[in-house]
């Protein structure tokens, strides 16, 4: 299943924490109809450096599906970053 | 600078250990059987007892091969996790720590984008490897290959220790 939430957690230096989470579902949809209006000239960019435009897609397609669960975490003493794929 | 790169020896030993184990066990039927058979060809035993006795050679055998597979699913990893942990002995930036977890599902896909390269383009990644001594020819790189790669990265550890003058720094790749 492609990832349908990100969350990003942020502490500043007086230790708060603040987590937001961004639900990719809305980014997916937002970029749907770029993607639509961006096949044609995919597909001719592809065919152009002799790539399979279709194998392209199912790549692309794998590695959202593999996203989830990813996680960076980078700690400071001052500040910390979490990221988060669900 | 300490650099040690290795397999994780443990899971290694385990697996040609079960190897060694199902080949003696295969080994040892085989030997069972054969007896089985010379039991039968003297008239000792009948054929219905022949089978029966085969079978129920067979069947820890095949016990023990279903076990084998599981567990190589069990140990199979999930992600690739890289640490750092850096510790600042000047006292200004202070340790940091970074961890990021991979899913090898991701690195699965990720190297599947080495198959959509056009080959002008891994040409010229092989004429720049060879300039900088690395002689590696990328077109000859098969999918198969790439996947066997990644399933080899399993048995992966890399650790670097780093000590310097100014910080210590400490880098762990490890599958888990």
């Amino acid at each position: 299943m492609i990832p349908f939430v990100a969350v990003v957690s942020l502490r500043n230096q007086e230790s708060r924490t603040f987590r937001l989470w961004i639900p990719l579902v809305l980014v997916w949809l937002l970029l749907l109809p770029l993607a639509v209006l961006a096949t044609p000239f995919i597909f001719i960019a592809c065919l152009v450096c002799g790539v399979n435009p279709f194998r392209g897609v199912a790549v692309i397609w794998q590695i959202l599906w593999a996203l989830n669960d990813t996680e960076l975490e980078v700690e400071h003493r001052s500040a910390g970053m979490s990221f988060h794929i669900l | 600078m300490a650099f040690s790169h290795g397999s994780r020896s443990d899971r290694a030993v385990t697996k040609q250990g079960n190897r060694g184990f199902s080949r003696w066990g295969r080994r040892i039927m085989n030997e069972h059987r054969r007896q089985i058979l010379e039991m039968l060809s003297q008239g000792k035993i009948s054929a219905d007892e022949a089978e029966r006795l085969i079978s129920a050679v067979e069947q820890p055998a095949a016990r023990s091969a279903d076990s084998d597979t599981a567990s190589a699913e069990k140990t199979r990893p999930k992600y690739l996790r890289v640490q750092v942990d850096s510790e600042d002995d000047g006292g200004h930036d202070g340790p940091t720590k970074v961890n990021v977890r991979v899913p090898m599902q991701l690195l699965r896909a990720g190297v599947k984008l080495a198959y959509l390269i056009p080959t002008a383009a891994l040409q010229k990644a092989n004429l720049a490897m060879h300039e900088k001594g690395i002689p590696v020819d990328l077109t000859q790189i098969k999918p198969e290959n790439l996947e066997e790669l990644v399933e080899q990265l399993s048995d992966l550890t890399v650790d670097v220790d780093q000590k310097d003058q100014r910080a210590k720094v400490k880098v762990r790749v490890f599958c888990e």
